[in-house]
């Protein structure tokens, strides 16, 4: 079976700046896919190439075997991270317009639409205007419309920015249910947390270039963590002298102790033993690998600075801190 | 693809249609300017009041009061304005129409002497003291020497209205024309009998047969086709214009974009404000073909200069209003489209204004080169057409086929700063940038 989505070579440019590098990427049908990176990276040009509102400058797309989303726009659902709705019209109207321009028929799409805003918690306001409705609510009725035609492709995004936390669990459950229904999904986002949780593969994109595309299992063995997490049981310990221990390259302290990063094929069960004998913990643990810190190594290489590496990993924490806020 | 170009027209029609701004501006302006068309005859010829009073003469001739009392007498006054009604004008007004006159007055003439501040305190002792007429002694017989008569002076109650005024002057004129006449030894029927010369309506001979030449009206047909097509083109190109802006600057239009493709979002923006200003022209149409009902003139509008105002609405329409879906793609804010509003505006009003000019001249060579230079060539060749010397067939059709290649080349042009424009962010382009995203497309 054709993959859902295909690229290759893409290239694309905005006069002096490259936004994307020879992009290749393979989607099966049913997968989901995180594609990650800082604001900047790439993620939704690329995005907006698959969708043909955007139009390569070399390369070839393949979207649910047709050469082109505009022949399969029926059956792909997008949620695009510049999103917005006609303010005059009802939400009702809205939705159903929106469907019956992916061809579902009024019925349809209006019974699927009133049930899933039922499942939001927008179950009366169908015939409100949408410029009624608060930010939240309106991000929620944009997702709604990206899924009401039941979507072979559903691409996401940043669905979550800006989304209070009860709505975010309750868009990632449409998500699960959308996977569990068999459809496509491509998620874009910089939150790297939700990316984690949701995705089974992560592509990584930085400056255009593509510089991960690996399953998640795989990655939590391929990048094994060197980290420690210590939490003293002395609030008042020490922690800045756990420098001294053979194979610590650095300590970063933490509201609630700190975090000990261990130099390249130091081996951490050693580690902690070592660390637990010079400070008493009251928890301590190897810290399970972040997707910001595969990056991070991705990205710095072997030859970039610790500080470079720190300076990087801060950017991207800032940057999960904004959506995990939002 | 047709089907979701035709989802977007019908979108787009139907919200701007039960806009109440539509409803208001567009809508309910022509169906009120027809209310008052139909109703102002209606009114004017209402049954006003007949006036009843006293017109005071100072006579010094005292020949000049008998005939006067002739001409101010009811029937009197009928018979002229009957008279007048039937002497060919450039324009017979029907018979619901033209320009209405108050009932006939009931005048009675008196004679006073020439104290003039007497005939003014006579003026205001009661409300059926009307007019005070000071004839002068010249006024009947032409002093030596002198090239004219002498005239009259008219103090009038501020009760009298302007008709019965009007009234009263003809009644003074005709009995003074009398006198003189009369007084100069001449026949006074033979004198009017001699100044009067019937004017005819002039008849076009054409190769198609002969019909009559209604100038007047008819010289305005040109312009007020221009203003048709101008205003037709300005509802649906303004509309165009904020749509689109609004959709920008909403950001519902990417999410459009995973739907429609923008060629497909542009024909059916297009396509659904054609059909607003399709219905706005013929609430005008009707409100201009009612106004010639009423005054008895429906024989001037040739029914195939409807179909042409159409055929030119479309070219004209889809050539401006694909500019204006261009221009709004390509800003974020109604104030940033100004600066680019200006030129094509200035297109669209030199070739409406210059539709008065081309009616007065409709065959000269300004006019025909004018008729197959786009974009102005719908606006001239309508124009040519309203009048009453209408242009070759030859030259309508090429003018039908220049605009429909502007049409198409316009829209070609606009589609591709509308694909770019509409994800674009940031400072308002220039049109420098504008021609570029073109070449990008």
């Amino acid at each position: 079976m054709d993959p859902a989505l295909e690229l290759r070579g893409i290239n694309k440019q905005f006069g002096k700046v490259r936004a994307l590098d020879d992009l290749h990427l393979v989607v099966p049908r049913g997968a989901t896919y995180g594609l990650i990176g800082p604001s900047g990276a790439g993620k939704t040009t690329a995005i907006r190439i698959v969708m043909s509102i955007l139009f390569a400058d070399s390369g070839a797309v393949g979207v649910l075997g047709k050469p082109s989303a505009l022949e399969a726009k029926d059956r792909i659902g997008y949620l695009p991270e510049e999103r917005g709705v006609y303010r005059k019209m009802r939400v009702g109207a809205f939705l159903s317009y929106m469907g019956r321009l992916k061809g579902g028929s009024q019925a349809e799409v209006q019974t699927r639409a009133g049930r899933l805003l039922g499942r939001l918690g927008l179950a009366d306001t169908v015939n409100k205007k949408c410029e009624e409705l608060s930010k939240g609510m309106l991000q929620r009725v944009q997702f709604v419309a990206a899924i009401v035609n039941q979507p072979d492709l559903l691409i996401l995004d940043e669905p979550f920015s800006g989304l209070d936390p009860l709505s975010v669990r309750l868009l990632k459950e449409l998500v699960v249910e959308e996977r569990a229904r068999g459809a496509t999904i491509i998620f874009s986002t910089h939150v790297m947390a939700h990316a984690e949780e949701l995705c089974e593969q992560i592509v990584m994109i930085h400056k255009g270039c593509k510089v991960l595309d690996e399953p998640i299992a795989g990655l939590r063995r391929q990048y094994d963590s060197r980290t420690i997490l210590l939490e003293p049981l002395d609030p008042k310990a020490d922690l800045m002298a756990l420098r001294s221990l053979p194979g610590v390259e650095r300590v970063r302290l933490t509201d609630d102790g700190c975090e000990i990063g261990l130099a390249a094929g130091t081996e951490p069960g050693g580690a902690i033993r070592s660390v637990a004998s010079l400070v008493a913990p009251a928890r301590i643990e190897l810290a399970r690998i972040r997707l910001e810190d595969v990056f991070v190594r991705l990205v710095s290489g072997s030859a970039g600075s610790e500080e470079s590496r720190e300076a990087l990993r801060t950017h991207l924490q800032g940057l999960s801190g904004e959506g995990a806020a939002a | 693809m047709i089907r979701r170009i035709l989802m977007v027209a019908s979108r787009e029609f139907t919200t701007t249609v039960v806009r109440k701004g539509f409803i208001v501006g567009v809508l309910l302006g022509p169906v009120f300017i027809l209310v008052l068309v139909n109703m102002i005859p209606r009114i004017l010829n209402s049954k006003s009041p007949q006036v009843v009073g006293d017109v005071a003469v100072y006579d010094p001739s005292g020949t000049v009061i008998p005939g006067l009392q002739t001409a101010l007498d009811p029937a009197a006054i009928a018979a002229a304005r009957k008279a007048r009604a039937q002497t060919p004008p450039a324009v017979s007004p029907g018979p619901g129409g033209g320009p209405a006159l108050p009932p006939i007055p009931r005048l009675t003439v008196l004679s006073r002497d020439a104290d003039v501040k007497a005939g003014k305190a006579w003026l205001l002792q009661d409300e059926h003291h009307l007019a005070l007429v000071m004839l002068r002694p010249d006024a009947v017989v032409r002093p030596e020497g002198a090239s004219d008569f002498g005239t009259y002076d008219l103090y009038v109650s501020p009760r009298l209205d302007e008709g019965t005024e009007a009234t009263i002057n003809e009644g003074v004129r005709q009995a003074l024309v009398a006198t003189r006449l009369k007084s100069s030894g001449l026949d006074q029927t033979l004198v009017e009998a001699a100044m009067r010369v019937a004017r005819p309506n002039s008849v076009i001979v054409a190769a198609a047969g002969e019909r009559s030449a209604q100038r007047g009206i008819a010289r305005t047909l040109p312009f007020i086709s221009g203003i048709l097509l101008f205003i037709g083109v300005m509802v649906g190109g303004q509309t165009l214009l904020t749509s689109t802006v609004e959709e920008k600057s909403s950001r519902v239009v990417e999410v459009l974009l995973a739907a429609v493709s923008p060629v497909e979002l542009m024909w059916g923006k297009l396509i659904g404000q054609l059909g607003v200003g399709l219905i706005m022209m013929a609430a005008y149409l009707a409100l201009g073909v009612s106004a010639l009902a009423q005054f008895a003139l429906s024989g001037l509008l040739d029914p195939m200069l409807i179909v042409y105002l159409v055929v030119f609405y479309f070219i004209a329409y889809l050539v401006y209003g694909a500019l204006m879906l261009a221009v709004g793609a390509a800003v974020n804010q109604m104030a940033d489209a100004q600066s680019l509003m200006g030129p094509i505006m200035m297109l669209l009003v030199a070739p409406y204004v210059l539709t008065g000019v081309i009616g007065q001249a409709p065959n000269s060579a300004f006019s025909v080169a004018l008729s197959f230079i786009p974009p102005v060539n719908s606006f001239a060749m309508l124009a040519r057409l309203a009048t009453s010397t209408p242009p070759p067939t030859w030259q309508v059709l090429a003018t039908i086929a220049v605009g429909l290649l502007s049409a198409a080349g316009t829209v070609w042009f606009a589609a591709k700063i509308f694909k770019i424009g509409l994800l674009m962010q940031g400072k308002p382009p220039s049109f420098a940038t504008l021609v570029r995203w073109a070449r990008m497309a």
